[in-house]
């Protein structure tokens, strides 16, 4: 690191990192301007032989993209909600009250974010067909909270441990009952910790394409990575829309990493490395 | 219902004593001015969504007691078929009519989910015989043809005088184009791991005398010819007369090398042909599709293309039934034909006017008299599978033809002893 | 152990001060009451489909044939554990997961002690290691499809213009290379994963240690041996357990990139118990499947459980 060889050598090794990262959006970015013609014919260089937008307007005016974003982004909403308010709720009574067989309650939901997805296909589908439930929303929303609770509840465990309990205790002396305590003093202080929970509830629930592939089946109820996959007509494979499809879905998630960067890290390790 | 929007313009009034002559016939318990509301899923967008609207709003016209909604299913046929699945499984007295694949009805018909129409006495006398055949199961028909697709070989008539009749001759017409201008691909077929490499290899099959079922309905997968056929096609990508690409193609990329002029021979269905011959494209004028080359065997043009079916818990039967035969009437069809390029599944329908209009059809036609379905049993979705298998393994050089059918024989035998 | 709580007699839920419960118990009335919701709806979506998956297994139900399902006994598993399709898969199933672990952890190791150092762009490196582990598996695979696409792929542009053998390879033709770009798509999206765990314990590593390694002579490779290695070990553990196990049911990247073509030469369990239920729908041989799948995955789970308590208990 001192010399001089081993900085610029540092330089190389972080310069490779950021383009290893970067670098595919980048060539999707670059292809989604690209005119399917040239799609067609091999590569010449770096940049887009032309800039077309028509991949774009696409998307939205004749595959109406519109669509599964808000899909997406409403059945990963829901399960973040519910998963933040059960968990939170679950958090709070393993963290703060002194209740026995705390290691074997998160040992148990440890275990249950193990549980194989695949596993869990066949049963649901047949139950949700039984409920006629196939192709709705909360055919998604149901199976999304196996996702995303198990480390909400993990995440908020340790935030809450962490939050010191005088407070509360001095609010309860104060005539508080335990509700008004929890809703008014507690989780005011709290609020970061539910927020990085939803932040990572709601990126795991977004992340789910076989739930979506098993129990979606119409057009206008698909998420993001099945309209991406299923971007063709019967006979012609839409690349250029599914370009454009990947850089418009890609964009919101990569500012959200950006800017809650820390946050999405403290939650990721919290629980499983900390201990 | 529709009809009502045409009087809005005339006034409240108007509609009001449509809307109380309408709810008091609604009381009234005489059948024929029942109202009824269909439902209908069907695939298709663009131009075959506009065709489906504009047939659907004309029945509706002369059926004004009978409203149909259209209910568009997947683009994906994987899919599409998940989702009847579903609504059969379920026993949902919706959709009524549906949109069915060819290799569909055998599945649908062994499971009872879908009507014999038989009872309905159905004209099929101008329908294609390879499409009437697909539909039919023990001896009963489940499914009216809707529109037919087929196979076929597309060649260049600037690069290839006569069509080939025999495989032999494909290659050597080929590689005399490739010789004179080397960045030309002889021929582009679908590769890729699913069911149109399995329509191109029927094709290929047939013109070997093969077939993947015999006579007794007995899988032959490693029958000499079916050998034959496969080690033609992977002697195909190994020698270069198609590129090593082809293997992951579908009908999407064949269309590109072959529209882009780069192919003097290419697979692929109908739907090309006006592609093919629109403004603007690099092969205007120089297009022909013929039924695929024999070698011993007989011209076999594997059949696509969709059809009608009832859903057998339907509440309305007899309304469905006139839907489908308005829907599978030489003129709707011929009209469809206009918007849309899909080809009518009746010979009566190729008009003069959409000769006019379409002359490619006329090509066309030639090649569906050869239109042979795949097997039409309910196992066939198995079936293909193994089929898939087998194809992609040999193109990709892991099992010679020989060994990648044998598995397959012996895993379509295990599939059909047992029934699943 | 979500029955036990779930069953336990619970009154009045929130105490009002009359009842005079004391301080205590009432406190443990209302943590089991605010944990209950949590473990009875896991319970519900995970637990119940076990035992569904358990019943299932033992029945013909093929949704095809409907009236046609009865009592199996064991014939299920007995067909798949003597389907040699079901052990290849099984095998490579075994074969990804140890190479695209082997690799991520190699590459994430790399990254968290390069962002370990103390540089200026620090903040923005970490920011753009971590995007690609936000972007749905589907999604990435999406975008490595592109990148190996024998026409306007990136692959084949950069070895031809390197002027590298392996241009105009067709990738997803080849029963080996078509690994490539699913082990490069998984790679892609997971590793920042383990770079951050394995972070997270570099940072509790004090730096004094460090110090008196270096006054003891010891060089940099020497201390990462013997030092950063050894206590990093229990991140590594954690790590490696977590992707294992995710490895072990990989299907998005297979489904999308391959769809276990060529052949079958990429087909792995996940995806074979998937063609059972969706595509086959016997739903009786896929639960069989599933209950394998299951039982490999919770051995796995209890090894990862039973490494996190002797560390000394799942609380801090």
């Amino acid at each position: 690191m001192r010399t001089w060889y081993g900085r610029s050598g540092f330089a190389a090794l972080v310069t490779l990192i950021i383009v290893y990262s970067l670098f595919p959006f980048y060539w999707v970015f670059k292809s989604s301007m690209e005119s399917s013609a040239a799609l067609n014919q091999p590569t010449s260089s770096l940049l887009p032989n032309q800039w077309t937008w028509t991949h774009y307007q696409a998307i939205f005016a004749v595959a109406n993209f519109l669509r599964p974003l808000l899909n997406s982004m409403f059945v990963a909403a829901a399960a973040t909600l519910i998963s933040v308010i059960v968990g939170a709720m679950a958090a709070y009574g393993l963290a703060r009250m002194p209740i026995w067989g705390k290691t074997l309650i998160l040992g148990f939901i440890l275990l249950v974010s193990f549980f194989p997805q695949i596993a869990m296909v066949g049963p649901l589908f047949l139950v949700f067909r039984h409920l006629h439930w196939l192709n709705t929303y909360q055919s998604l929303i149901i199976p999304y909270l196996i996702l995303a609770m198990p480390i909400t509840i993990w995440i908020l465990t340790a935030f809450f441990s962490q939050i010191p309990i005088d407070i509360e205790e001095a609010a309860m002396m104060d005539g508080a009952s335990i509700p008004a305590t929890i809703l008014k003093v507690f989780f005011p202080i709290a609020m970061p910790g539910i927020f990085t929970a939803a932040i990572l509830g709601f990126l795991l629930s977004w992340n789910d394409f076989l739930f979506a592939l098993s129990f979606i089946h119409s057009p206008s109820m698909q998420t993001v990575p099945l309209a991406l996959v299923n971007f063709r007509n019967a006979y012609y494979v839409h690349y250029g829309q599914i370009y454009a499809g990947v850089v418009v879905a890609s964009l919101p998630i990569a500012l959200v990493v950006l800017f809650l960067q820390r946050r999405i890290e403290a939650g990721l390790t919290a629980g499983s490395v900390k201990g | 219902m529709h009809d009502l929007t045409k009087f809005r313009k005339s006034g409240i009034g108007v509609l009001s004593a449509t809307l109380l002559v309408t709810t008091l016939a609604g009381c009234g318990s005489t059948a024929q001015s029942k109202n009824v509301t269909l439902v209908f899923a069907t695939q298709g967008l663009g131009t075959e969504a506009k065709a489906t609207t504009a047939a659907v709003s004309a029945f509706e016209k002369i059926h004004p007691h009978i409203h149909v909604k259209i209910e568009t299913l997947s683009a994906s046929s994987n899919n599409a078929y998940q989702s009847l699945l579903n609504d059969f499984t379920s026993g949902s007295t919706t959709p009524d009519v549906i949109t069915s694949d060819v290799i569909w009805p055998a599945t649908f018909a062994a499971a009872k989910w879908i009507l014999p129409l038989n009872q309905f006495h159905p004209k099929l006398g101008a329908f294609f015989p390879g499409m009437v055949k697909a539909g039919q199961y023990q001896g009963k028909l489940y499914a009216m043809p809707w529109f037919i697709n087929v196979e076929g070989l597309y060649y260049r008539t600037n690069l290839v005088k006569t069509p080939p009749k025999t495989f032999a001759q494909l290659i050597s017409d080929a590689h005399k184009a490739m010789a004179k201008n080397p960045k030309l691909m002889g021929l582009a077929f679908e590769g890729n791991k699913y069911e149109g490499a399995v329509t191109v290899f029927q094709d290929v099959s047939g013109g070997f005398g093969g077939s993947f079922l015999n006579a007794q309905g007995k899988p032959v997968l490693n029958s000499p010819q079916n050998i034959a056929a496969l080690t033609w096609l992977n002697n195909a990508i190994k020698t270069g007369l198609s590129p090593k690409a082809t293997t992951t193609w579908e009908e999407g990329n064949v269309q590109q090398a072959f529209l882009s002029g780069s192919a003097v021979f290419a697979t692929n269905w109908p739907y090309l042909y006006p592609l093919a011959e629109a403004s603007g494209s690099a092969v205007k004028g120089q297009v022909g599709f013929v039924p695929p080359p024999v070698q011993n065997g007989k011209p076999t043009a594997s059949l696509g293309g969709d059809s009608l079916v009832i859903n057998k818990n339907t509440k309305y039967p007899k309304q469905s039934w006139e839907l489908i035969k308005y829907l599978t009437s030489a003129s709707t069809m011929t009209h469809r034909a206009l918007i849309s390029g899909d080809p009518p599944a009746r010979t009566d329908a190729y008009t003069s006017s959409l000769l006019k209009v379409a002359p490619w059809f006329k090509q066309e036609e030639t090649v569906y008299k050869y239109a042979t379905p795949r097997p039409v049993t309910p196992l066939y979705p198995r079936i293909s599978a193994k089929i898939q298998e087998a194809l992609s393994a040999t193109y990709s050089g892991q099992l010679s033809p020989t060994k990648a059918l044998d598995q397959a024989q012996a895993a379509v035998k295990a599939i059909m002893k047992n029934g699943n | 152990m979500a029955t036990k709580v779930a069953s336990r007699p619970t009154p009045a839920p929130v105490p009002s001060p009359r009842r005079r419960l004391s301080y205590t118990t009432s406190r443990i009335i209302v943590g089991y009451l605010l944990v209950t919701p949590a473990l009875l709806i896991l319970a519900m979506i995970s637990l119940y489909p076990l035992i569904y998956n358990l019943v299932l297994s033992t029945r013909y139900d093929v949704l095809t044939q409907p009236g046609t399902q009865h009592f199996l006994g064991l014939a299920n598993y007995r067909q798949i554990l003597t389907d040699v399709n079901f052990w290849a898969d099984m095998l490579r199933t075994g074969f990804f997961m140890v190479v695209s672990v082997g690799l991520e952890f190699v590459v994430g190791l790399i990254l968290a002690l390069v962002v370990n150092q103390k540089f200026k762009a620090r903040g923005l490196v970490r920011a753009s290691i971590l995007i690609p582990w936000a972007i749905p598996t589907a999604v990435a695979a999406l975008l490595w499809r592109m990148f190996f696409d024998t026409r306007s792929g990136f692959v084949d542009f950069a070895l031809q213009a390197l002027h590298l053998p392996g241009a105009n390879l067709v990738w997803f033709n080849s029963p080996t290379l078509a690994w490539v770009p699913i082990i490069l798509s998984d790679m892609w999206k997971n590793t920042p994963f383990i770079a951050l765990l394995l972070l997270a314990g570099l940072q509790t590593i004090p730096q004094e240690i460090y110090e008196s390694a270096r006054i003891d002579g010891a060089n940099a490779w020497q201390a990462f041996r013997r030092l950063t290695m050894p206590l990093l070990r229990p991140a590594i553990m954690v790590a490696l357990i977590f992707r294992t196990l995710s490895a072990l049911l990989v299907f998005d990247a297979v489904y999308v990139l391959t769809g276990g073509g060529p052949g079958q030469s990429t087909e792995v369990v996940a995806y074979y118990d998937w063609y059972k239920y969706l595509v086959d729908l016997n739903f009786g041989a896929g639960a069989a499947v599933a209950v394998i799948i299951t039982i490999v995955a919770l051995v796995l789970a209890a090894l990862y459980v039973r490494l996190l308590r002797q560390r000394g208990g799942f609380m801090s």
